[in-house]
């Protein structure tokens, strides 16, 4: 296991070299100026082309493309992954911040994508076509329509008007304040989680229905075992795997989409870091979270594949 | 120099009359009283003693403001910065030579100066400053300081970038006449009127000499160097909230009312500004969307305003690409501009003004009632398109043009703008035009690069007095000049408009230049912005209906809670 493990994470290397540098190019490439920001449009209007050299070149943005790649190196390897343009922040210091409460909103939707995408799964599967099924299955299709951000903007909406109110407006950690942290995490994750939710309703039906039709189900109905267990423990363990499949895929749409679904819950997790970060070009924050984006996503999948051997004991990591 | 007035109420609201007759009260309070050898501004006789209070009598103290305004700014230094988000987050932590009223917005008040004369030639300035001032790191203030302070923004070291340094090219020295007493030289004498302004931009913060040695003259990456405001730095969370407290030794006792102030982050006109608001979360917020503005107007408990910014939004025309350079070409599609179908287009996102190249509500600009008589500026388009039609016949464009590059700085307005203009020109003179959306990063780039046919954005200007936007906006080597408009008459105006110090003369120079504008238009003026705050009726002392900008008036020292 141990093995497979190390294999795997080194596989992995090359996926995330080939990231970092295309973000690294693609940060390079675009048009756009990080002095903008910088100095606002009226001061970037009125800087000389000497004064934006020495800048630029205080900013290391001057040095020939490989030089600049291996000096983010350096500082991936420190610990510190550089600071940002602006302000002169550590990034190490914003993923601290603000990390663990988009890894709280990720890993709660992932959550919450299972505790509604089985049930109704299941449902679907055990009584195919019923009035249940249909409904269940509709309303999967509307989830798996709706973009997250568009929902999280009515549901900012409807809890603004009907209910007078508005989740908190700065980062507050789950050990310093649990209410407050969960305020926070709760409406980007039931977002995220419906969408995920979806995919996994519909995975599960399938996955089901085909397993359902085996032998060994019918051998288990055969000698009387009631109708819960043979699903629960027969059939269910077995419909799974292609089920966490997905949910490890769908980790990489849940990074993605909290990018848009943190901005529009006003949530100041790393989503919306990335967002200023594009917006100012800030090319160290932008090219450090996309790479660790890129991390969530390689070791996501290293853990699902591991998690193929607890539940199916003929899987073997060697 | 007036003393404050103190006629206004929470509830009075202020229109262009009323806005010109208070700004020309205030620019006759920075004129000065010519007394024989050397003159002396009327307010400076008030001496030392003079202390601001809040405009209602009887003020509450304590208590947390919670703000919700654009304040994580791209970098730390006030002086060097542009944007709302340093003077919107940093500005109550210090103080200015001299200010605006922040009960009125336009009457130019003492501030850690409290007295000054201005030599009978014109040239000197002299600033009587407070004793006993401290930085919030307990150090003194000295005369040292404003010369430290002046010289960076006058004459910036290598690398530093001061936007408001043309309002003081002028200056010539500063000579430092005693530990509270500082003098200003100019080569040539100045309107008063502009200088007074100039002194008084809310962005020209007075910092200590030693933060400046200590950081090399740039403080873009120093955090909360010390000020001698009303609020002093707590804490501050990127992008989140930034905490101040009350400064207990400030110098203008008993301010500040509150005793904390909270700075939320958000972005100018965003939904999340307005749920914040609405939600509870904010007792205050700086530029709001309209649709947060008229809930908040129709919410008992609430209230909200709309005010002038200093902001014009407008068509560049790249000069140097055929056929732009013609001026009949231009004015053809100045003219083509229906201007009051492109204020209605965008009503709902923010609230704008109709203008054309002078602040339509500074004294400065032709009356209104005079300017929707004008060609471009009429309700009904038809004569000002036929106008725009026999001037491209007769620059040879009767056919129109064709794939006309038009860059769109991204932003709700533009964008919405950009598509009506690009029907209104195919419609008035079959000019085709290809849209193209691009990020503010990336805008600059082209828009100063040359990299455009037509483009549309915004430009600021730091002063209301033509003689900052004049050479900013239309001077050759102005930097928002991004059509490369050139026109020797005008920049000969301009020197003498700079000059002019009667006010009846240098107005009648600045309708000639205005004459000139609209003949030969620099860019396409499509509206003037106005912006919205909103907030709860128990926050006191805040008038944002009758400023100028959001830049002079950023510091809640008079503001209070009534709960």
């Amino acid at each position: 296991m141990l093995k497979y493990l190390l294999r795997r994470l080194i596989f992995g290397l090359p996926t995330l070299v080939g990231i970092s540098i295309v973000i690294f190019v693609v940060m390079r490439v675009l048009p756009g100026d990080p002095l903008v920001a910088m100095f606002g449009a009226e001061g970037f209007q009125r800087l000389n082309p000497g004064d934006r050299a020495r800048i630029m070149s205080d900013l290391g943005l001057s040095d020939p493309l490989p030089v600049q790649y291996v000096h983010w190196m350096k500082d991936i390897a420190s610990g510190s992954f550089g600071r940002s343009f602006f302000r002169g922040d550590r990034v190490s210091e914003l993923v601290l911040h603000r990390g663990p409460l988009s890894a709280e909103i990720g890993l709660l939707s992932v959550l919450i994508s299972w505790l509604v995408g089985l049930p109704v799964g299941i449902t679907g599967a055990v009584r195919p076509n019923s009035l249940a099924d249909n409904v269940v299955r509709s309303v999967s299709v509307l989830f798996l329509a709706i973009p997250g951000f568009w929902l999280g903007m009515l549901i900012v909406l409807a809890s603004l008007f009907w209910f007078h109110y508005k989740a908190p407006l700065v980062v507050v950690q789950l050990w310093e304040d649990p209410w407050t942290n969960f305020q926070l995490a709760i409406g980007p994750a039931t977002v995220l989680g419906l969408g995920q939710g979806a995919y996994i309703a519909r995975m599960t039906r399938s996955c089901l229905l085909e397993v359902i039709g085996e032998d060994y189900v019918r051998t288990a109905r055969a000698k009387g075992v009631a109708e819960r267990l043979v699903v629960v423990r027969h059939a269910l363990p077995n419909a799974l795997l292609p089920v966490i499949t997905v949910s490890g895929i769908l980790m990489g749409f849940v990074l993605g989409g909290s990018v848009a679904v943190e901005q529009a819950f006003g949530v100041p997790g790393l989503g919306t870091a990335l967002v200023t970060a594009i917006v100012e070009r800030d090319i160290v924050v932008v090219q450090n979270l996309v790479l660790l984006y890129g991390v969530i996503f390689m070791l996501v999948n290293v853990l699902v594949d591991l998690s193929y051997a607890l539940l199916d004991p003929r899987i073997h990591h060697e | 120099m007036a003393e404050p007035s103190a006629s206004l109420s929470d509830s009075e609201t202020v229109d262009r009359r009323a806005f010109l007759k208070r700004f020309a009260v205030a620019a006759g309070g920075a004129m000065i009283e010519s007394l024989p050898g050397r003159s002396r501004a009327r307010a400076g006789a008030a001496e030392e003693a003079f202390q601001l209070r809040a405009l209602e009598p009887d003020p509450k103290r304590g208590g947390t403001l919670r703000y919700g305004v654009a304040s994580s700014p791209a970098h730390f230094d006030i002086h060097q910065s542009g944007t709302v988000a340093n003077i919107g987050a940093q500005g109550p932590m210090y103080d200015n030579l001299i200010r605006r009223d922040p009960r009125d917005g336009q009457t130019i008040i003492p501030d850690l100066a409290y007295r000054w004369d201005i030599a009978a030639d014109g040239k000197g300035y002299t600033f009587h400053l407070r004793s006993g001032v401290k930085f919030h790191d307990g150090a003194d203030f000295t005369a040292e300081d404003v010369k430290a302070t002046f010289s960076r923004i006058i004459w910036p070291p290598t690398g530093i970038v001061i936007p408001r340094r043309p309002l003081f090219s002028a200056v010539s020295e500063i000579r430092v006449l005693g530990p509270h007493k500082i003098e200003f030289r100019l080569k040539e004498p100045r309107p008063r009127g502009f200088m007074f302004s100039a002194f008084a931009s809310g962005w020209n913060v007075i910092v200590r000499k030693k933060t400046l040695e200590e950081n090399d003259y740039n403080l873009r990456q120093t955090p909360n160097y010390p000020g001698t405001g009303p609020f002093r730095h707590v804490s501050r969370k990127k992008d989140e909230v930034w905490l101040m407290e009350r400064n207990p030794h400030y110098w203008n006792t008993p301010l500040p009312y509150l005793d904390r102030l909270a700075v939320y982050n958000f972005a100018p006109f965003s939904p999340e500004l307005g749920a914040a608001l609405l939600g509870g979360k904010l007792d205050y917020a700086r530029i709001v969307d309209t649709a947060t503005l008229r809930r908040a107007q129709e919410q008992p408990g609430m209230t909200g305003a709309t005010y002038y910014q200093s902001v014009v939004d407008a068509v560049w025309v790249n000069t140097r690409h055929k056929p732009f350079g013609d001026p009949r070409v231009r004015r053809a599609m100045h003219l083509a501009l229906d201007r009051h179908a492109l204020i209605d287009v965008v009503k709902e996102a923010a609230p704008y003004l109709l203008g054309g190249f002078v602040y339509p509500f500074s004294e400065w600009a032709t009356p209104r009632n005079e300017m929707i008589q004008r060609l471009g500026y009429q309700q009904d388009p038809k004569p000002a398109v036929e106008e725009a039609r026999r001037l491209m016949a007769a620059a040879g464009y009767a056919a129109g043009l064709r794939n006309v590059d038009f860059v769109v700085r991204e932003g709700t307005s533009w964008k919405l703008w950009a598509v009506a203009i690009q029907a209104m020109l195919k419609e008035a003179l079959d000019i085709e035009t290809k849209l193209r959306t691009v990020q503010i990063s990336a805008f600059f780039e082209e828009t100063q690069g040359g990299n455009f046919d037509l483009s549309i954005g915004a430009i600021v200007s730091t002063l209301i007095d033509p003689s900052d936007y004049f050479n900013a906006w239309y001077g050759e080597d102005g930097p928002q000049n991004y059509s490369k408009w050139h026109d020797p008459a005008f920049q000969r105006l301009v020197a003498q408009i700079d000059r002019e110090l009667d006010e009846r003369r240098r107005r009648a120079l600045v309708r000639q230049g205005e004459t000139i504008l609209e003949q030969d238009p620099p860019f396409l003026p499509v509206a003037w912005e106005q912006l919205s705050d909103a907030w709860y009726t128990y926050v006191k002392g805040q008038q944002p209906r009758h400023i100028f900008g959001i830049y002079d008036v950023a510091r809640w020292d008079v503001a209070w809670l009534d709960k």
